[in-house]
């Protein structure tokens, strides 16, 4: 479960104060999909990174399968978020330096698993996102859409507990973007994954279990 | 944390990113080779000024006042490579009316000729031949009594005229060797004194301490042993700040091929500092990044330091087969008297200290670029495109 409790953050650049997030509040349970959306700007990345614990809300409280993500901090936050939670940015998620097959690892590698493991579940990742014939491939010479796929294959390789995907598909023409989110979202659910994803994308919004729409850092409607 | 793995990840960042890794790396090398040949010629100026100290007259080491109960044969020792027995007979070189009190140091000229260099500075003539009555006198007493090689000239003690021919004419440049000092076979002296000078050549790498202390052991009671170290305190003063310079050289010249480095390394850092970002989210730890930060600093700065050693010994090697003319530098300097010809050499100051400071400095260094991965805030990493 997790549950958002009156976050607010405000943003300063010298006098001016500019408020990004409002009183927000939801609840999350195991394996559900929250997608939010709104328009650039209205604080949908300011959210997840709270969620995320990369950025610490000015009040209110952030509960992730039990821990309060804020309340912990440098190391222990660290490892948090290496065990329970996988990322996925609008685009530049991968390392430049590793392969394909390298990103996938990094984070299994980081969360302790053992060879064999490491290489099924690299394997099992690569057949199930068509990624086969780019397992030695270098980000750069993949397409936008092949470089998500490797991105969400990292974030979800270690079976994280929660998924948060910032706009994933911004950089997607709109066809691409919708089925590798129909794939994501399959794999996610069978992996019983929570994921929240931002996105201006009304197309996605069909996929997800529940809503938020942010209007200027507030809840404006959704479904819940 | 595992440092194997990001040992593995800083070697995977270095090999892929081959332009700037190269580009680096060159800089390191050149600067470590340069070094490592530059204080091989420093170790080759230090060698060649013992060499040209010891090798002209005085031997590594020295003593005077033996008594003649005590045979040459007696000093040979384990690291003794020569033995020269000198017997000082004072009197009086004359010629017609003009005269002269001088030092006439009766010695074995073969055993001469094997250990020291005087011979290579006889300006005229040649050198003294054993069981002949030659002599070898300097310039300054040569123009005094208007001597050329092949004339007769006498030496007169206390109860001995010695009738000499000038066998050859010596200028050192050294105002104790010019100035009231000549040599003659020893097998021609017949009054010698009761105590006799010696001069201890000794092999590469003897101990000079230890040599004294093994005469010592052995019970022989030899006044006035001194080595060159304590003769010559100006010599070894000057050896020393040669070593003090070349370590200032070397600091100064890895701090600035560092602190290129660390520019180098932000740089690259910065314009790779998204990814940072992500490892951050990804749950990396600031001390991970530290480790991976180092590890690439160090592992190119390893590869870097061995290729630069590597370049430098072979650039010491290859220039040490024939050595380096410096004599037109140092004709006026009494400590290259024999020679101006500097053999490179390495030794461990040499070879390792350029790389160990290039390794010290370069983590000093890394601290920089470490500190703004470390310092800057994971979400503001990531809103950078």
């Amino acid at each position: 479960m997790i549950e958002v409790i009156d976050i607010s953050k405000e943003f300063r650049s010298g006098s001016v104060s500019v408020k990004v997030l409002s009183k927000i509040s939801f609840k999350l349970g195991k394996g559900e999909i929250l997608t939010v959306f709104g328009k650039s700007g209205s604080g949908k990345t300011t959210l997840l990174n709270c969620i995320g614990g990369l950025e610490i809300p000015d009040s209110g409280r952030i509960n992730c399968f039990g821990t309060d993500i804020n309340a912990v901090s440098g190391k222990k936050r660290s490892i948090f978020q290496r065990k329970n939670l996988g990322f996925i940015f609008q685009s530049g998620n991968l390392l430049s330096y590793l392969s394909v097959t390298e990103n996938i690892v990094f984070p299994l590698i980081l969360n302790g698993y053992g060879k064999k493991a490491r290489e099924q579940r690299v394997a099992e990742l690569l057949e199930i996102l068509g990624l086969n014939l780019f397992a030695k491939a270098m980000p750069h010479e993949l397409s936008g859409g092949q470089a998500q796929r490797v991105a969400f294959a990292r974030a979800i390789a270690h079976s994280p507990r929660m998924l948060l995907a910032d706009e994933p598909t911004a950089s997607l023409d709109t066809q691409t973007g919708l089925n590798i989110i129909k794939l994501m979202w399959d794999i996610a659910r069978e992996n019983n994954s929570s994921v929240i994803v931002s996105t201006h994308d009304a197309g996605i919004i069909n996929y997800s279990d529940k809503t938020i729409h942010l209007v200027d850092g507030e809840i404006r409607g959704g479904k819940e | 944390m595992n440092p194997v793995f990001w040992i593995k990840i800083a070697l995977l960042f270095l090999l892929r990113s081959r332009r700037t890794t190269l580009a680096l790396g060159v800089m390191i090398s050149f600067a470590i080779a340069a070094l490592v040949f530059i204080s091989a010629i420093a170790v080759g100026i230090n060698d060649c000024m013992i060499l040209n100290s010891t090798g002209l007259y005085a031997g590594h080491i020295t003593g005077s006042h033996i008594p003649a109960t005590i045979v040459r044969e007696t000093l040979l020792a384990d690291g003794v490579s020569g033995v020269l027995q000198r017997f000082k007979v004072s009197g009086t070189i004359y010629q017609g009316v003009k005269s002269e009190v001088i030092a006439l140091i009766a010695v074995d000229p073969d055993q001469e000729l094997k250990n020291t260099y005087l011979w290579k500075k006889i300006v005229r003539g040649k050198y003294i031949e054993d069981n002949q009555s030659e002599i070898l006198v300097s310039d300054v007493t040569a123009k005094l009594f208007d001597l050329d090689p092949g004339a007769t000239i006498f030496f007169r003690t206390d109860s001995t005229v010695y009738p000499f021919i000038v066998s050859g004419i010596f200028k050192t440049g050294i105002d104790r060797f010019d100035n009231g000092l000549a040599f003659c076979p020893l097998s021609i002296i017949s009054d010698r004194p009761g105590t006799w000078d010696c001069a201890l050549f000794l092999k590469p790498g003897a101990d000079m301490k230890q040599i004294i202390a093994a005469y010592s052991q052995k019970g022989l009671k030899i006044p006035n042993l001194k080595t060159w170290k304590e003769l010559m305190p100006d010599l070894t003063q000057l050896i020393e700040l040669n070593q003090i310079s070349m370590g200032f050289v070397m600091f100064l010249v890895l701090g600035v091929v560092s602190f290129g480095t660390a520019c180098a390394f932000a740089i690259v850092i910065i314009s790779n500092i998204r990814e940072y970002g992500i490892m951050k989210a990804m749950g990396v730890t600031s001390g991970e990044i530290v480790m991976l930060i180092f590890s690439e600093v160090i592992l190119m700065n390893l590869i870097a330091s061995f290729a630069g050693s590597l370049a430098g010994l072979l650039t010491v090697l290859i220039s040490s087969r024939t050595g380096i003319d410096l004599s037109g530098f140092t004709s006026h300097n009494q400590y290259f008297v024999v020679s101006g010809i500097i053999t490179p050499r390495l030794n461990s100051f040499s070879l390792f200290l350029p790389s160990f400071l290039s390794i010290a400095l370069c983590l000093l260094s890394a601290i920089w670029p470490t500190m703004i991965v470390i310092r800057q805030r994971t979400s503001d990493i990531l809103r950078i495109l």
